[in-house]
């Protein structure tokens, strides 16, 4: 299955890539950096704790992962042919 | 131990196929495995790749024909400094000057997804076996040497050496524990809008130009500077690309909220630059909006510079390696140059059955002392750039713009990029001759191939005949500069030390003497002009007319390379 986003045009999500961003609640200290960096809003604060949201429109650019000060995500990629893809890079 | 394989490259982006494809060139088993369904489809920003990265990089490239979608001629810097009352600092004295111009470019733009899934066509053609929609997740690893990978699927796959070229995350070289996490005042974010323009309109309006803007920080009209990087807008063959990229962190200071920045950025430019505003905003349509974490500023970090790049049975390059352009923010000719080399040192390592990090340490060396990349990952000219915009110093601002983006830019690459030219004309005389032909080539494919969405293929217009008057008289003119390089390399033999000193005090010459010539440049420039412009049309003509065999470049072994 191939997904879209009316926000996000010219790109294509290939379902199957899993939970490929994983937050670590007990590292997590709710500073909301992640929320800030990622365009995508895949991220939310409840409860002072980042929380995934949806990786739906997620391009793995890695910022959240990057940003991170706790390192409290874990970031790796996806299974081989799923997640993002676009031909105007 | 039988391994499967002698090589596997990780990633085909714009470094791993190339060393993929030197590998099997040289009949080593080669495996070349990436991640995306289809090669390209990852890759995020379109971009310019520009001329030293063609004139050195690996020979199929130089005489081949990839990909473009528009030469470029150089850079337009608009410096805002108040967007509202439109007082606008336009510095375009980079720029190759006009006979050449726009044949001798300064530049090629393209997509990436062509360009890439090029350069993997060329791997798998020297007969390197390219495997898609393949993760590698972690190594076999003994003693602490790479043996091999291990895939999303849970396959084990031997290799003697592994060329690592995952990009700049680096997740794999990490877990390997070659290389640390970058830290996020390093990485710079880039937003890519890219419109439909029809092309007579970007003809008119961009020319061959890419436009860079500038800008104080509470104009929030482009990303700050210096440490982030500003706003890139680029054309194509018929669209353009809009790119506006800033560092997730700055100094130390809060996280910004990036999402609403770039928000504010792009509403500001797009309504109120004048240029965009009055002359591309009425003429574009959005086709596609994406976005990438660059790796701009790890070059400049020298802790981070001095991280091994390789290890037992693995070699790191392109952007994994740190080898990010900060200078023009372009990692593809670092990602060649680094692919060629890492090629040659495996080739060598696998002959002679070492694969451990002493054989492999002299890659190295040789990215660390390779005159381009050197120059390209530690550009001061960013600190600079910074402390001008952070201290409101226009001044300064026009300054390092100048000597980053302008003219200027000469007086720190000229010396690494002559340390470059002379070791090349040394090993092969008809070097110039194939630049020359190079450009020619490029220009002639930007107006008669097209890159075909549909097919994936290069649509090749033009036809093979037999050669004219002219263009032998072309022909001819080569063969006479190839002599006079044999000739000129004899000479330089016995005043090698003094043009070696030449070229190494190119540099600070040019940073005292640059402001003197650059007005005398310009009024030969300006006086010269109707001559310039006749001839280049004439040169134009020439190119547009020319069967493509008279710029057709035939290796040592006697292949010619069509795209």
């Amino acid at each position: 299955m191939v997904k879209t986003s009316k926000k996000f045009p010219g790109v294509k999500w290939i379902e199957g890539t899993g939970e490929f961003i994983k937050i670590d609640i007990k590292k997590c200290t709710g500073c909301g950096s992640c929320t800030k960096v990622c365009l995508a809003e895949c991220f939310q604060i409840v409860d002072k704790k980042a929380e995934l949201m949806s990786l739906d429109e997620c391009m793995e650019c890695a910022s959240c992962w990057y940003i991170c000060p706790e390192d409290a995500i874990d970031f790796f990629w996806p299974p081989g042919g799923t997640g993002y893809k676009s031909n105007w890079g | 131990m039988d391994r499967e394989y002698d090589i596997i490259v990780i990633g085909a982006g714009f470094g791993g196929p190339v060393a993929a494809k030197l590998c099997a060139d040289a009949g080593l088993k080669t495996l070349l495995l990436e991640r995306s369904k289809e090669v390209g489809d990852k890759v995020i920003s379109g971009l310019t790749i520009p001329f030293y990265g063609f004139l050195f990089a690996p020979s199929f490239i130089r005489d081949g024909n990839p990909p473009f979608e528009r030469p470029s001629d150089g850079i337009d810097n608009y410096i805002i400094t108040d967007l509202e009352n439109e007082e606008i600092i336009l510095d375009n004295s980079l720029k190759v000057p006009l006979p050449f111009s726009p044949i001798i470019a300064f530049g090629y733009n393209t997509y990436c997804k062509p360009f890439c899934q090029w350069l993997a066509h060329k791997a798998v053609d020297s007969g390197a076996e390219l495997r898609t929609s393949t993760t590698v997740v972690d190594f076999i690893e003994k003693d602490n040497e790479i043996q091999g990978v291990i895939t999303d699927k849970g396959e084990k796959i031997r290799g003697n050496i592994i060329i690592n070229s995952e990009g700049s995350q680096g997740l794999l070289a990490i877990k390997a524990g070659i290389r640390e996490k970058y830290p996020a005042e390093t990485i710079s974010l880039a937003d890519t809008y890219d419109y439909i323009m029809p092309k007579e309109d970007i003809d008119r309006i961009f020319g061959y130009s890419v436009k860079m803007c500038w800008g104080w920080d509470e104009q929030k009209a482009a990303p700050p500077l210096g440490y982030g990087n500003g706003l890139m807008v680029w054309p194509y063959r018929n669209s353009l690309h809009f790119m506006q990229d800033q560092c997730l962190r700055l100094d130390n200071q809060k996280v910004p909220n990036l999402r609403k920045l770039f928000d504010i950025y792009h509403k500001k430019i797009t309504s109120k630059l004048p240029w965009w505003r009055d002359l591309v905003e009425p003429r574009i349509k959005l086709r596609a909006r994406m976005w990438e974490g660059f790796e701009i500023y790890v070059g400049l970090n020298r802790e981070l510079r001095q991280l091994p790049l390789v290890k037992d049975g693995m070699i790191l390059i392109g952007d994994v390696a740190g080898l990010e352009s900060t200078e023009l923010c372009d990692g593809v000719p670092a990602a060649w140059f680094s692919a060629e080399i890492a090629a040659e040192v495996a080739i060598k390592a696998i002959k002679a059955h070492n694969y451990s990090s002493q054989a492999l340490k002299e890659y190295e060396f040789k990215i660390k002392s390779h005159p381009i990349i050197r120059w390209s990952i530690s550009g001061r000219n960013r600190y600079n750039l910074r402390f001008a915009q952070k201290t409101h110093n226009l001044k300064k601002l026009k300054r390092y713009i100048h000597n980053g983006w302008g003219l200027g830019a000469l007086t720190t690459f000229t010396s690494p990029f002559l340390k470059m030219v002379i070791p090349y004309l040394k090993k092969d005389p008809s070097i110039l001759s194939k630049w020359i032909k190079m450009f020619f080539r490029y220009y002639q494919n930007w107006l008669y191939e097209s890159y075909d969405y549909q097919r994936g293929t290069l649509a090749k217009s033009s036809q093979m005949k037999r050669l004219t008057k002219e263009e032998r008289k072309f022909l001819r003119w080569m063969r006479f500069i190839d002599i006079g390089v044999v000739l000129m390399t004899r000479i330089g033999k016995k005043f090698k030390n003094i043009i070696n000193s030449l070229s190494t005090s190119m540099n600070t010459f040019l940073k005292s003497f640059l402001p003197l010539i650059e007005p005398l440049y310009f009024f030969i420039l300006r006086v010269s002009r109707p001559f310039a412009i006749s001839y280049s049309q004439k040169l134009i003509n020439f190119v547009k007319k020319a069967n493509s065999a008279t710029f057709t470049v035939i290796n040592e072994r006697g292949v010619k390379y069509y795209g």
